[in-house]
């Protein structure tokens, strides 16, 4: 206690009350992430207005040994942000200033404070876009996007994050500014320490700034929205979706149990009179309507769907995502979830979810099981809901137990744990399930050579001491 | 009964595109914008369908036609009214900027003459032009009666009168009229059971909103005939009577700003906002 006092106090005297909160309503809301597992009890919150700044804090924490927890727009789900133990956090919020766009070079450079939806807009006004694309992207920032490779509604046409970095501004654990790869697009100069730094969460160094690639923005889309009964009847469409000769940009399913969820919370209904067990919005990139009417009619021919509209308009379009993309805060706007973010071949999802759907009815058949996700990835969500007479521990220590189950069956089916949610504190301990220890053993090896101190987001990802 | 629902299209605030405005205020620039059905005209859709079906079939002998003033591809929009379930359409071809709420009134008085409905529902005004005035101006040149920003209609069962609900400050005025009529509606039209037709059993309850049009019949509605022609063949005076002087797009928003406490905030509502 003596010792933090005397290094906050060696903080605010270092870099000033302007630079330095220690307001309590900061302290919670920079402390912690969308996840309410742990209590946020951060030393102080520092908000650097420049990587020069950023660098000179590391130095001061690197020589007075005080743990560090990036943060940025702090909407993850696996607790990666979370500052629990008396860390500095290093809020990237205030940098956020955006150069013109390169329009010959179609990139942008961008502060990592950089909300993802000011990115957009700032990239639209030239017609070009960077397809990082998630419901969170009105909150979330691009530091913060890089540093956990954010996956979302868009992967299955652009992959993920990491294929839309050029260059990286990243200050290290000892307070040096490197810069990664300036805005090249080809450059063959030995292993690409960028790449490091993508999806590491924050735990080998502070990615400061970014440029970004860009492509152009789409001219329309068409946006449908299908019924189907069971997740067997999900694949067959999707294997569908695949053969269509469109671009497909989404495919998305959510079952009923969130579609219930999203009406009570949002008052938002598909376009449908009756209830089915599944539902799937697809998206094509720049199609005509015509030929995509004409083929989503013949998914009906083809017993494929139970119900089907295609938007008419970008109205109905934005309508049938405020579906999909309603569904996680309606999950927590009506009651407490335990989420899972998992991965699996596509070609053994329906085996999967099979085994998946007979542990859960099997073992917790008072959990109600919210599954959605982006399908075409392989990417599953799976929300368990508490029951109302459970409380909140007992709830959570029970989910625990079984994610262990899951994690198993996901492995046996070559499958991941976190599909695009990372690994934070939260999916610390199933890490195992996904990764050899021969690779675990290398992340450490990575981790000790560039933050030997373990300054940087200490206890995410995994326990180093371990 | 035969209804007759005139359509604008307008554009759509979801367009990746945004509306933008030419140097100078000239013109809008609509370039990339992929437009819509005006959201009202689209509730005028509704109430005729709800007024001319028994829950999901069309009562026989009963018809729904569109017709829409502008340059060809408003015809996607009309197979959008046809596809939700109307029965016809008809173009006429004309240059968006050759047209202002007199004209396309005028046309839709001569187009009367001709398909001779019982009813015209249109919304109650464009989202665009904001201007609220077609359905007032054809029913003056018709002589007919006519009801404003209908929340809600009624068909008698002899189907020779309706009674419409206007909503109005502190209240709802009923009026009754004797057909043939013009109607404007408002957004309350489309509430579950603001339209009742004495047809439709009465346990029927409507989705809320104007519907979407379902894929069979979305692929039923690309045969359904749009008789196309020129407006010139209604034989009016193309002269405008409006005539736009320039065009400012809205003041971008301020960024907010972060208060302390209740106190300041309180400080600054009075002393910025100057709201209390």
């Amino acid at each position: 206690m003596h010792s933090s006092t005397a290094r906050l106090e060696a903080l605010v005297a270092a870099f000033g009350s302007d630079l330095i909160s220690t307001d309590p309503s900061d302290l919670i809301e920079l402390g912690r992430d969308w996840t309410r597992v742990h209590t946020p009890a951060p030393l102080a919150i520092a908000l650097p207005r420049s990587a020069a700044e950023v660098a000179a804090l590391m130095r001061f924490c690197d020589a007075h040994d005080l743990k560090v927890v990036p943060s940025g727009g702090r909407t993850g789900l696996a607790a990666g942000a979370v500052a629990a133990s008396g860390e500095l956090v290093i809020s990237l919020s205030r940098m956020r200033a955006m150069a013109p766009v390169d329009r010959l070079g179609n990139t942008v450079r961008v502060e990592a404070g950089a909300v993802t939806a000011a990115v957009h807009a700032h990239c639209a006004e030239v017609g070009l876009t960077w397809p990082v694309d998630f419901a969170s992207k009105g909150s979330s920032q691009v530091g913060g996007n890089i540093a956990t490779n954010a996956g979302g509604v868009k992967v299955i046409r652009y992959g993920l994050t990491r294929n839309w970095v050029l260059g990286l501004e990243v200050v290290t654990a000892q307070g040096e500014i490197l810069s990664l790869n300036g805005a090249l697009e080809k450059n063959n100069t030995g292993t690409d320490l960028r790449q490091l730094f993508i999806g590491s969460e924050g735990t080998l160094g502070i990615i400061t700034a970014a440029t970004l690639k860009l492509v152009a923005l789409p001219r329309r889309h068409d946006v449908m929205i299908f019924a189907v009964p069971d997740v067997a009847a999900v694949v067959r469409l999707f294997r569908a979706v695949r053969e269509a000769p469109m671009v497909l940009s989404a495919f998305e399913f959510f079952s009923e149990a969130c579609r219930l969820r999203v009406e009570r919370h949002r008052h938002l209904r598909p376009p449908f009179d009756g209830r089915y067990a599944y539902y799937v919005l697809v998206e094509f990139e720049n199609s005509d309507r015509d030929a995509v009417e004409t083929w989503a009619a013949g998914l009906f021919e083809g017993d494929l769907v139970e119900d089907g509209v295609v938007a008419q308009d970008a109205s109905q379009g934005a309508a049938f995502w405020a579906l999909r993309e309603s569904i996680s805060e309606s999950l927590s706007g009506t009651g407490f979830p335990y989420k899972n973010d998992i991965a699996l071949p596509i070609a053994g999802l329906e085996a999967f979810v099979d085994a998946l759907e007979a542990l859960l009815l099997r073992g917790y058949p008072a959990f109600e099981v919210c599954l959605f996700g982006h399908l075409g990835d392989g990417n599953l969500h799976v929300n368990l809901m508490k029951p109302d007479a459970m409380s909140r521990e007992a709830f959570i220590a029970a989910a625990k137990v079984c994610d262990q189950s899951m994690f198993a069956l996901v492995e046996a089916h070559r499958g991941s744990v976190s599909a695009e949610h990372g690994i934070g504190l939260l999916k610390r301990d199933a890490l195992r399930f996904s990764r050899s220890p021969a690779e675990l053993a290398m992340l450490r090896a990575v981790k000790r050579a560039l933050d030997p101190k373990n300054l940087l987001n200490p206890g995410k990802v995994f326990d180093l001491d371990q | 009964m035969k209804i007759l629902v005139p359509l604008k299209r307008t554009a759509d605030p979801d367009n990746a595109n945004k509306i933008k405005i030419a140097a100078g205020g000239a013109k809008i620039v609509t370039d990339g914008l992929e437009p819509k059905i005006n959201p009202f005209d689209e509730y005028a859709v509704e109430a005729a369908l709800r007024l001319t079906e028994n829950a999901k079939t069309r009562v026989a002998g009963d018809k729904v036609t569109i017709v829409s003033f502008g340059p060809k591809e408003a015809a996607t929009n009309i197979r959008t009214a046809l596809a939700m379930g109307a029965d016809d359409g008809l173009l006429f071809h004309a240059d968006d900027e050759a047209l202002d709420g007199d004209l396309v009134a005028r046309a839709l008085a001569k187009v009367v003459e001709t398909q001779k409905p019982d009813l015209v529902i249109l919304g109650k005004q464009a989202v665009d032009g904001d201007s609220n005035q077609v359905g007032q101006i054809l029913a003056e040149l018709l002589q007919w009666p006519s009801a404003t920003f209908a929340m809600s209609i009624e068909l008698a069962k002899d189907k020779k009168s309706v009674i419409v609900g206007r909503e109005v400050d502190g209240g709802v005025v009923k009026l009754k009229l004797e057909l043939p009529a013009v109607i404007t509606v408002d957004l309350r039209i489309v509430a579950p059971k603001s339209v009742v037709n004495n047809v439709t059993p009465a346990t029927h309850v409507y989705s809320d909103g104007a519907r979407y049009a379902p894929l069979p019949m979305i692929i039923k509605a690309k045969t359904k005939p749009i008789a196309e022609a020129p407006i010139a063949s209604l034989g009016l005076d193309a002269t405008l009577k409006s005539k736009y002087h320039t065009f400012e797009l809205p003041p971008a928003r301020k960024a907010g700003k972060k208060v302390k406490d209740v106190a300041e905030l309180v400080g600054l509502l009075k002393s910025e906002a100057k709201v209390l």
